[in-house]
C-alpha cells in the first residue's frame, strides 16, 4: 500500500511509538465507561461501534470487490428482525438469535448475489436498491408476522448466566464485536480471498484470465458482508429493544455508504474513521440545528473533490478508473472497449 | 503500514472524542436557577414541518410562562432542543443525553411513535418524564409509567367519529381507507369497532402506503361497494389527493376523516372536491375560546402562519408540564411524574386533558365540516347543499 510522502508530524510521532500507543488506546477503550461515567457518551460510543461494523462490512463489497450495494440497511434490518422475532415470539436467547440473524441475512445476500453478480456491477446496485425497498415494504405489510408499522417492542436485553446486560456490558460486547470484525476484515484483506477480490476490482478480465473464479469470489464477499450486517442488526435489536421499519430505510443505506466513501474505500481504517465522523457529527454539531446539514454536505463535497478515495482510502468510489483516461461519456458509449466490465 | 495508520488515526479520534466528552462534563456542571426542559423533535428531515412547529410552540409557551412570572415563585424555564431527524436511533441517543443531564427535569417529544417507542426503555430506566405531544401508538403510554401521550388515542377519536358518522351524518354502510402505519391501523380498527357496535356495517377496508399518490385503483374498488360513506384515515395532503381522484371517478359519497385532515392545505389542495368533508378535531384555530385566541393570535404574529394541530399539542404539552411542576412544588423528576399523572381536566388549546391510569389523554373533540371552502363547526352550519 502506498503512503503519501507528506505526513503530518503528529502521525510520524505516533507511528514511531505505535506499540505503546496501541496499548494506551486499548486501555482507554476498555476504561472508557469508567472515564466518562456518562450513560449518554456510553450510548454514543455503542452507536459508533454499530456503525463501524456496518461500514466495515460494506467496505468488503465496495472497497475490496469494487461492487456497489445500495441496500445494506436491508440486511441489517433482516438481522435485527430475525433476532427480535426469535426473542419475542419464541423466547430464543440473544446468543442463539445472534448467529441466526447473521445466517438469515447471509442467505438473503447469497440469493441476491446469485441473481445479479453474473451481470455487470451496476445491476447489483439496482437490485440491492430494490431489495432494500422490498424489505421495508414487506416489514410494513406482513402485519401478522412482523407487526407491520407497530414495530417490535420489548425485545429482551442479552443475558448471561441469568445476569442481564447493563449499558457497560453492551459497550464491551460491541467493543469485542468491533475488534473481531476489524480483525476479520484485516485477515480477509491479507488472505488469498482478499487478493483475489482486489484483482477482480482492479481488472476483472485480467483476474479471470489468471484463473480466479470471479463469480464465486464475488458471491463469497457479498455473503460475508451481508452476514456481518445481520449480526450488527441483531446486536442493535437487543440494544435498542425496539425495532421498526423506520430504522432500515434507504437513507440508512446511504448513510453507511457515506461512511465508507468519506472515510476511505478499500482500506481497513477508512470505514472506521467514516463511521466515527458520521456518528459523532450530529452529536458534536447539534447546536447548529438546521445548518448542520449544510456543513455536512460541504464536508462531504470537499472530501470527494480533494480526496476522491476518502480520507484514508486507497481507491475511491468517485474516482475514475486509473487505467483509462477517456471521458465519462466515452466510457458510457463505448463499454466494450473497456473490456465490458465497468 | 496499514497498522500504523490505524494506530495514528484511532489516537486522533480518541483525542477528539475525549475533548468532546470533557465539553459534555462542563455543560452538565453549569447550573443556574432556571428549570431546563428538553424538546426532542425532527427539526430536520422528512418530518421537519412538524418538528419546527413543536419548536416554535414550545418556545412561545416558555416565553409566555416566563413573562407571566415563571413557576415555583419566579423560576424561569429554559429549553434544550435536540434534533431526532426523524430517525429512531438518533432519538434514543438524545433520550440518553437528556436523561444523563441532571439539570433537565422532563422531556417534551418526540414526534413519531417509532422514536417514542425506541427511547421508552431509556426513560423507564432513568426515571424521567417523556411527554409526547403526538405519539399515538397503542402501546406507548401504557408501556412505561414515565411515558405520557396527550394527542388522545384512537381509542377516543375512533368511537367519537363513529358516533358522528352514525348519529349525525346518518351513515349505515361505511368503507374505510387508511394509511398503513401504526396510526392508520389503530384509527381504522377503533372506528370500525365502534361503528359496528352502533349497528353500522363496515363494507370494505383497504389501505395505502405513505408516499402513494395514485388512489384510483383502490377508490374504484371501494366505490363498487354499496357504501353510503367513506372514512379516510390520512394526513391532509393524501386526503386532498384522495378526494380529487374520488371526484374525478364520479363517486359521490359522504366523506368523513380523522382529525389529521384538519389543515388549511386540505382545502387549498382539494378545492371543491373536499366540500362537505367532515372531520373531528381537538383543535380548531377559529375557536372563539379566549385561550385558543391568545395562542393562535400570538403564533400568527410571531411566525406569520396559522398553527397546525400538531403545533398546538406541543404548546399544550409545555403548558401542562409547567402546570405539573407548579403542582408538584418541586423540580424533582419523580414528583413531576406523579403530579402529571394526577392531571384532571387541564384546560388546553387542543382539547382539555385528563390522563388515564396508563398515561393516555382523554380529550374532548369538535365536529368540523368544510362548508363553502372553509372549516366550520358542524353543529353550527350542518352539511353544505350539494
Amino acid at each position: 500500500m502506498k503512503l503519501k510522502s507528506i505526513r503530518p508530524a503528529f502521525v510520524s510521532f505516533v507511528l514511531r511509538y505505535r506499540v505503546p500507543f496501541a496499548i494506551l488506546l486499548g486501555v482507554l477503550l476498555v476504561a472508557y465507561p469508567w472515564i466518562v461515567r456518562n450513560p449518554y457518551l456510553l450510548r454514543v460510543a455503542t452507536n459508533v461501534g454499530i456503525a463501524i461494523i456496518l461500514a466495515s462490512s460494506l467496505n468488503i463489497i465496495i472497497g475490496f470487490s469494487g461492487l456497489f450495494s445500495l441496500g445494506h440497511a436491508a440486511f441489517y434490518g433482516i438481522g435485527a428482525y430475525t433476532s427480535a422475532l426469535l426473542a419475542t415470539r419464541l423466547g430464543v436467547p440473544f446468543w442463539l438469535g445472534f448467529p441466526a440473524a447473521g445466517i438469515v441475512a447471509g442467505l438473503f445476500g447469497t440469493f441476491i448475489g446469485f441473481a445479479t453478480l453474473r451481470l455487470r456491477a451496476v445491476f447489483l446496485a439496482f437490485t440491492t436498491l430494490g431489495f432494500g425497498e422490498i424489505t421495508r415494504i414487506v416489514i410494513l405489510n406482513w402485519r401478522d408476522f412482523t407487526r407491520g408499522p407497530l414495530g417490535i417492542a420489548g425485545i429482551p436485553v442479552p443475558r448471561l448466566f441469568g445476569w442481564s446486560f447493563t449499558r457497560e456490558a453492551n459497550y464491551y460486547l460491541i467493543l469485542l464485536l468491533c475488534a473481531a470484525v476489524i480483525l476479520f476484515v484485516y485477515r480477509i484483506y491479507h488472505s488469498r480471498l482478499g487478493r483475489a477480490l482486489i484483482a477482480i476490482r482492479e481488472d476483472e478480465t485480467a483476474a479471470r484470465s489468471m484463473g480466479i473464479n470471479v463469480f464465486g469470489y464475488k458471491i463469497l464477499a457479498f455473503t460475508i458482508a451481508c452476514t456481518i450486517a445481520g449480526l450488527a442488526g441483531s446486536f442493535f435489536a437487543h440494544f435498542q429493544r425496539y425495532v421498526s421499519a423506520d430504522s432500515f430505510v434507504a437513507d440508512e443505506s446511504f448513510r453507511i455508504i457515506t461512511m465508507v466513501a468519506l472515510g476511505g474505500t478499500g482500506s481497513i481504517t477508512g470505514p472506521i474513521v467514516g463511521a466515527m465522523i458520521l456518528e459523532l457529527f450530529p452529536e458534536v454539531f447539534g447546536f447548529l440545528a438546521g445548518y448542520r446539514q449544510v456543513i455536512y454536505g460541504a464536508v462531504l463535497i470537499t472530501v470527494i473533490v480533494l480526496k476522491p478515495g476518502g480520507i484514508v482510502g486507497v481507491k475511491g468510489v468517485f474516482e475514475k478508473p486509473r487505467a483509462t483516461r477517456r471521458s465519462w461519456i466515452a466510457q458510457a458509449l463505448l463499454p466494450r472497449f473497456n473490456g465490458g466490465t465497468r | 503500514m496499514a497498522k500504523r495508520i490505524v494506530v495514528g488515526l484511532l489516537v486522533l479520534v480518541a483525542a477528539a472524542g475525549g475533548a468532546f466528552a470533557a465539553g459534555q462534563g462542563e455543560r452538565a456542571a453549569a447550573t443556574d436557577g432556571d428549570i431546563h426542559i428538553a424538546l426532542s423533535a425532527p427539526i430536520t428531515g422528512d418530518w421537519s414541518e412538524y418538528g419546527i412547529g413543536f419548536d416554535r410552540s414550545a418556545r412561545m409557551a416558555i416565553d409566555q410562562i416566563n413573562a407571566d412570572g415563571g413557576v415555583l415563585g419566579g423560576r424561569k424555564f429554559r429549553l434544550s432542543v435536540g434534533d431526532t431527524e426523524g430517525n429512531p436511533q438518533m432519538g434514543t441517543t438524545l433520550a440518553q443525553r437528556f436523561t444523563a443531564d441532571r439539570t433537565i427535569v422532563a422531556q417534551i417529544g418526540p414526534f413519531a411513535s417509532s422514536t417514542a417507542m425506541a427511547s421508552q426503555p431509556i426513560f423507564d430506566a432513568e426515571g424521567m418524564v417523556q411527554l409526547s405531544p403526538t405519539a399515538s401508538h397503542a402501546d406507548f403510554a401504557g408501556g412505561s409509567r414515565w411515558s405520557f401521550g396527550i394527542v388522545g388515542t384512537q381509542a377516543g377519536e375512533g368511537p367519537f367519529n363513529a358516533r358522528f358518522a352514525y348519529e349525525h351524518l346518518g351513515l349505515r354502510r361505511v368503507a374505510v381507507l387508511h394509511l398503513n402505519n401504526d396510526f392508520g391501523i389503530d384509527s381504522a380498527y377503533y372506528f370500525s369497532k365502534a361503528f359496528e357496535e352502533l349497528g353500522g356495517e363496515i363494507v370494505e377496508t383497504d389501505f395505502y402506503f405513505d408516499g402513494e399518490r395514485d388512489f384510483t385503483a383502490v377508490l374504484t374498488k371501494l366505490s363498487r361497494t354499496n357504501a353510503d360513506g367513506l372514512y379516510i384515515v390520512s394526513f391532509y395532503n393524501d386526503g386532498a389527493a384522495i378526494n380529487l381522484q374520488r371526484q374525478r371517478l364520479g363517486w359521490d359519497v359522504q366523506v368523513l376523516g380523522t382529525g389529521s385532515l384538519y389543515n388549511e392545505q386540505l382545502i387549498a389542495l382539494g378545492g371543491d372536491s373536499v366540500e362537505g368533508v367532515c372531520t373531528a378535531t381537538v383543535f380548531y384555530a377559529d375557536d372563539p375560546d379566549p385561550r385558543v385566541r391568545r395562542y393562535v393570535e400570538e403564533f400568527r404574529s410571531r411566525y406569520g402562519v396559522t398553527p397546525s394541530f400538531h403545533a398546538a399539542v406541543a404548546y399544550d404539552a409545555m403548558m401542562l408540564l409547567a402546570d405539573a411542576i407548579e403542582r408538584a412544588g418541586s423540580t424533582d423528576r419523580a414528583a413531576i411524574r406523579d403530579a402529571l399523572a394526577e392531571t384532571v381536566d387541564f384546560e388546553a388549546v387542543a382539547g382539555n386533558v385528563t390522563f388515564t391510569p396508563e398515561g393516555d389523554a382523554v380529550k374532548s373533540y369538535r365536529r368540523l365540516v368544510i362548508y363553502n371552502g372553509e372549516f366550520r363547526l358542524f353543529d353550527e352550519v350542518g352539511l353544505p347543499r350539494r
